[in-house]
C-alpha cells in the first residue's frame, strides 16, 4: 500500500537534497511529479493546484532567511502533505451513553467497520452494543448478526421491521444500558432523496454524538461532493478510510475529510476484525516515507492481543511453565494483527525490506497446521514438550496423527524453543500491557535483522 | 485543513462544468481564444486538468491528450473550424477506447441452441462491495425476462450473511440458489450449481464470488481456480463508476488472474463523472457491458456508447437512460 506515492515523495525529498542549490528548474520538475502521484492517489485536482501553486510562490520567496531554501523546499512540502493529511483527532469517547452513526456510500463497508469498532472499544473496556438500522439491503441485518456472533458482541437487530425509526424507538429502551451504541445505516449517496430524508429523520430521533462518514480508500473525484452533500444532510464529526489495504491510497477520501472538516478517526486494511487502526497524519506521513510507525504497530499488538489471555500467560511465564498452546496463542495473535506484510510497514528501516509473498500468505496455513499437531499430543507432550526431542518416535507419531511432516512438527517445537529462550533472557518481560516500545526494539534485534538476512 | 482563501480561486465553474458536460466546456474555451496548432500545448493542461475532474485516470488522460495533440497538432484548420475538429477528434478518440459491448442474451441463446445441454455460466469477479451480488439479482432478471432460465452459485463462502443475502435475491426472483456451508470451497459451489443446471436443464449460471483485494495473492489464486474448475464461458469484472485511478489496478490485476471478458460498472448513479468507464476501456481493452444505476432490479443499462459520448457533452442534447 502507498509505496508509490511514498517513493515519488521520498525522491523528490532526495533530489532536492542532493541538489546544489535550488533553481526553477528543479523545483518545476520536482513539483511536476509531485502532481503526477498526488492525482494518482485521487487528490482533488484543484486542490492539488492550489497547494503546488502554494508550494512554487513560497519555495522562491526571498525573504525567507536563516534557513537554507532547500531546506525551506523540503519542510514545505512536508506541510502541505500534512495538510492535505488533515488534523489529527482521536474518537475520544464521553461519559454517559455514546451514539455513533455511522454512514455512507453503499459497499463502503459500514457493516464490518461497525464490527471492527465494536471490537476495538469491547476490547477498551466498554459496554458496547451494535444496531442494525440498515433496512434496504437484502441481509444486511444477519451479517451484523453474524460478524456479531462471531466476535462476541452484543448486537440489536429486528429482521422483520422495515423502517429504521422504528426499530430504533423499539430498541431504544433496552440500549439504555450501554455506554457505546454503533449504529449500521443503509448505503446512501446524496441524489438519492428518500434516503437522505430516512437518515436526517434518524439523526434528529438518535442524536448521535458522532455521525461518522466511511469512505473507500479507492473512491475518485466523485468523493469531495459525496462528502459535501452528506455534511449537509447530517453533520459529519469524522471519517473512516477503508480499504487501505489495497493499491488505492485513499487521496480522494482524503479530500474528502477536507470538505467536511471532519478528522479522519480510523482506516481500516483488511478483512479481519482487527485490521483497523488508529489514523495519525504525521505518523501516517512518516510511514508513507519509509520511516515507519511504532506507535500504530503498538496499538495493534494492543487490539490483537486480549487482556485476560495475556495476564494468563504473564501468570504462566512466571511461573515458568510454558505449554504449546501457549505458543500457538502467541503466534495467533501475531496473524490477527495482519501478518507480516502489515506489520513491517510499521517497523523503521523494515519497511523497505523484501519478504516473499510466500513467506506471507504461509503464515495463517501454519498456524492451523500446529493446531492440529498440538490436538495429537498426549497431555504430558502438551506441557513438557521436551519429551518429544528426546524420543523421536513421539515426533513422528504426532505427525501421522495429524496429517503433516515431521518436519512441521519440529519447526513448531523449534518456535518454542525461541520463545522460551526469549523469556528467559528478558527477565522484565512485562506483558500484561502488550508490548512496549523498548520491548518491540529488543526484538526486532534478535529475530528480525536474523530472519531478513535469511530472507533477503 | 483549511483552504479556504485559494479554494475561491477554483471552484466556480465546477456546477457549470457537470451541467454542461466536460468537453463542451473545453471546446468553448478554446474556440474562443484563437489557436493555431502549436499553441495547442499551451490549452493541453487545462484540457488534461478537465479530464481529470472527471474522474479519468492520470494514465488514460494523458494518453488520450498525446493522441489528440498528434492528431491536432501539424494540421490546418479554419478558425471557424478548430471546435468542430476538436469535438470530432475526440469523439474519434474515445470512440476507439470504448470497445463496442456484445448482447449477453444472444451469447446465452447461441450457446444453448447448440443440443449439449451445457449451461451458460458466468463468473462475476471484483473488489470488496462493488456490488457484484446486487449485480447478479439484476442481471438474473434481465436474462428471465428473455425467456432464460438460471441457477445462482453462491460462491461467496467467506462474508458474512452473503449467502443469506443471495437467497433473499433468489426468493424475490424465483431463482434457485446452490450454497454450501461458509469456508466451504468456491469452486465446488460453482461445480455444483452447473451440474445442477445441466439436470434440470437451466440455461444460465451465474457464480458469485467473494469480493477480494486484488493486491491479496492467495485470494486471486483462489479466483483463478474457481474459473479453472467451473469455465465460465462469461467472466466478469464488477467495478464501481466511482473509483478513481485505482480502478486500473484492480481491473488489470483480475484480467492478469482470469482474463475478463467484460466490464460492468456499479453506482452510475451516485455521480455524472462518467471517467472511469474511459479508464477502464482504456487499460482492459474490453468491453463496458453494462451500468448499474440504483438498489432496485431494472437499474441496470445497456452501455451506450454512443449516450456516453453524448453526456461527455459533445452534442447539445442530452438523453436519459432507459432500464432494461
Amino acid at each position: 500500500m502507498l509505496e508509490k506515492l511514498g517513493e515519488v515523495i521520498r525522491k523528490a525529498t532526495n533530489r532536492i537534497a542532493n541538489a546544489i542549490f535550488l533553481d526553477k528548474n528543479l523545483m518545476d520538475s520536482v513539483i511536476r511529479d509531485l502532481q503526477r502521484a498526488l492525482i494518482e492517489a485521487d487528490v482533488n485536482v484543484h486542490l492539488i493546484k492550489e497547494l503546488t501553486d502554494r508550494i512554487k510562490k513560497e519555495a522562491l520567496d526571498e525573504r525567507v532567511k536563516g534557513i537554507e531554501k532547500k531546506e525551506h523546499m523540503i519542510k514545505l512540502l512536508h506541510d502541505e502533505l500534512i495538510k492535505i493529511l488533515g488534523e489529527h483527532k482521536q474518537l475520544k469517547l464521553k461519559k454517559g451513553q455514546n451514539r455513533i452513526l455511522l454512514l455512507g456510500l453503499y459497499g463502503a463497508g459500514k457493516t464490518t467497520t461497525v464490527a471492527k469498532l465494536g471490537n476495538y472499544f469491547t476490547k477498551r473496556g466498554h459496554k458496547v452494543a451494535l444496531l442494525g438500522l440498515d433496512v434496504h439491503r437484502p441481509a444486511a441485518k444477519e451479517q451484523l448478526k453474524q460478524l456479531a456472533e462471531r466476535n462476541k458482541l452484543n448486537y440489536f437487530i429486528d429482521e422483520k421491521e422495515n423502517n429504521a425509526v422504528k426499530t430504533w424507538k423499539k430498541f431504544e429502551k433496552d440500549l439504555k444500558k450501554y455506554d457505546l451504541i454503533l449504529i449500521d445505516t443503509a448505503g446512501r449517496h446524496s441524489l438519492d432523496k428518500s434516503l437522505i430524508k430516512e437518515i436526517t429523520a434518524l439523526n434528529k430521533d438518535i442524536k448521535p454524538t458522532e455521525a461518522i462518514l466511511v469512505m473507500p480508500a479507492d473512491i475518485g473525484q466523485a468523493a469531495k461532493k459525496q462528502a459535501r452533500e452528506f455534511q449537509e444532510a447530517v453533520n459529519i464529526s469524522g471519517v473512516i478510510i477503508t480499504r487501505m489495504d489495497s493499491t488505492a491510497k485513499g487521496g480522494g477520501a482524503l479530500t474528502a475529510c477536507g470538505e467536511t472538516k471532519a478528522p479522519v478517526y480510523f482506516i481500516t486494511t483488511g478483512e479481519k476484525i482487527n485490521d483497523i487502526e488508529e489514523f495519525n497524519p504525521k505518523a501516517f506521513l512518516s510511514r508513507l516515507l519509509g520511516m515507519g510507525d511504532l506507535q500504530a504497530l503498538i496499538e495493534k499488538v494492543k487490539s490483537a492481543t486480549d487482556d485476560k489471555k495475556q495476564k494468563q500467560i504473564q501468570k504462566r511465564l512466571e511461573e515458568g511453565k510454558l505449554s504449546l498452546d501457549d505458543v500457538v496463542e502467541q503466534v495467533k495473535s501475531m496473524g490477527s494483527m495482519g501478518g507480516l506484510d502489515k506489520i513491517k510497514s510499521m517497523i523503521p528501516g523494515l519497511g523497505s525490506a523484501k519478504i516473499p509473498d510466500k513467506m506471507l500468505g504461509t503464515q495463517e496455513e501454519k498456524i492451523k497446521k500446529w493446531e492440529h499437531i498440538i490436538k495429537s499430543m498426549t497431555p504430558e507432550e502438551k506441557e513438557n514438550p521436551e519429551i518429544l526431542k528426546k524420543q523421536t518416535s513421539r515426533i513422528s507419531r504426532v505427525a501421522k496423527g495429524s496429517g503433516t511432516h515431521t518436519s512441521e512438527v519440529r519447526s513448531l517445537l523449534k518456535q518454542y524453543d525461541m520463545l522460551n529462550e526469549m523469556i528467559k533472557s528478558g527477565t522484565d518481560l512485562d506483558m500484561s500491557h502488550g508490548f512496549s516500545q523498548k520491548q518491540i526494539q529488543k526484538l526486532i534485534k534478535k529475530f528480525g535483522k536474523r530472519k531478513i538476512r535469511r530472507l533477503g | 485543513m483549511k483552504f479556504d482563501a485559494g479554494r475561491q480561486k477554483y471552484e466556480p465553474d465546477l456546477e457549470e462544468i457537470k451541467k454542461e458536460g466536460f468537453l463542451k466546456k473545453v471546446t468553448s474555451k478554446i474556440s474562443k481564444i484563437k489557436i493555431s496548432e502549436k499553441e495547442f500545448e499551451i490549452y493541453s493542461e487545462e484540457l488534461e486538468m478537465l479530464l481529470l475532474e472527471n474522474n479519468v485516470a492520470l494514465n488514460v488522460a494523458e494518453k488520450i491528450i498525446e493522441e489528440l495533440k498528434y492528431r491536432i497538432v501539424g494540421k490546418e484548420f479554419l478558425k471557424k473550424e478548430i471546435e468542430s475538429e476538436i469535438k470530432d477528434c475526440f469523439k474519434e478518440i474515445i470512440e476507439e477506447i470504448l470497445i463496442t459491448p456484445f448482447d449477453v442474451v444472444e451469447k446465452v441463446k447461441e450457446k444453448i441452441s447448440d443440443q449439449s445441454k451445457e449451461p451458460y455460466v458466468i463468473l462475476f469477479c471484483g473488489i470488496n462491495g462493488t456490488g457484484k451480488t446486487t449485480t447478479i439479482a439484476k442481471i438474473a432478471r434481465f436474462l428471465k425476462e428473455n425467456k432464460l432460465s438460471c441457477v445462482f452459485a453462491a460462491a461467496d463462502t467467506f462474508r458474512a450473511a452473503s449467502i443469506e443475502q443471495i437467497k433473499k435475491h433468489g426468493e424475490q426472483l424465483g431463482i434457485k440458489v446452490i450454497s454450501n456451508e461458509y469456508g466451504s470451497d468456491p469452486a465446488s459451489v460453482g461445480f455444483d450449481a452447473i451440474q445442477y443446471a445441466k439436470k434440470n436443464f437451466i440455461n444460465c449460471v451465474l457464480i458469485d464470488t467473494a469480493g477480494r483485494m486484488h493486491t491479496a495473492k492467495n485470494l486471486l489464486n483462489e479466483i483463478e481456480k474457481i474459473a479453472k474448475v467451473c469455465k465460465p464461458d462469461l467472466k466478469i469484472f464488477v467495478g464501481e463508476a466511482i473509483t478513481g485511478n485505482d480502478v486500473i489496478e484492480q481491473a488489470k490485476s483480475f484480467d492478469w488472474a482470469i482474463g475478463i471478458d467484460g466490464i460492468i460498472l456499479t453506482k452510475a448513479d451516485i455521480d455524472e463523472k462518467g471517467g472511469t468507464a474511459l479508464s477502464v476501456g482504456y487499460v482492459t481493452k474490453k468491453p463496458i457491458l453494462y451500468l448499474g444505476t440504483g438498489q432496485e432490479y431494472n437499474k441496470i443499462v445497456v452501455f451506450d456508447k454512443k449516450k456516453f459520448i453524448k453526456d461527455l457533452g459533445l452534442d447539445d442534447n442530452k438523453s436519459n437512460y432507459n432500464n432494461l
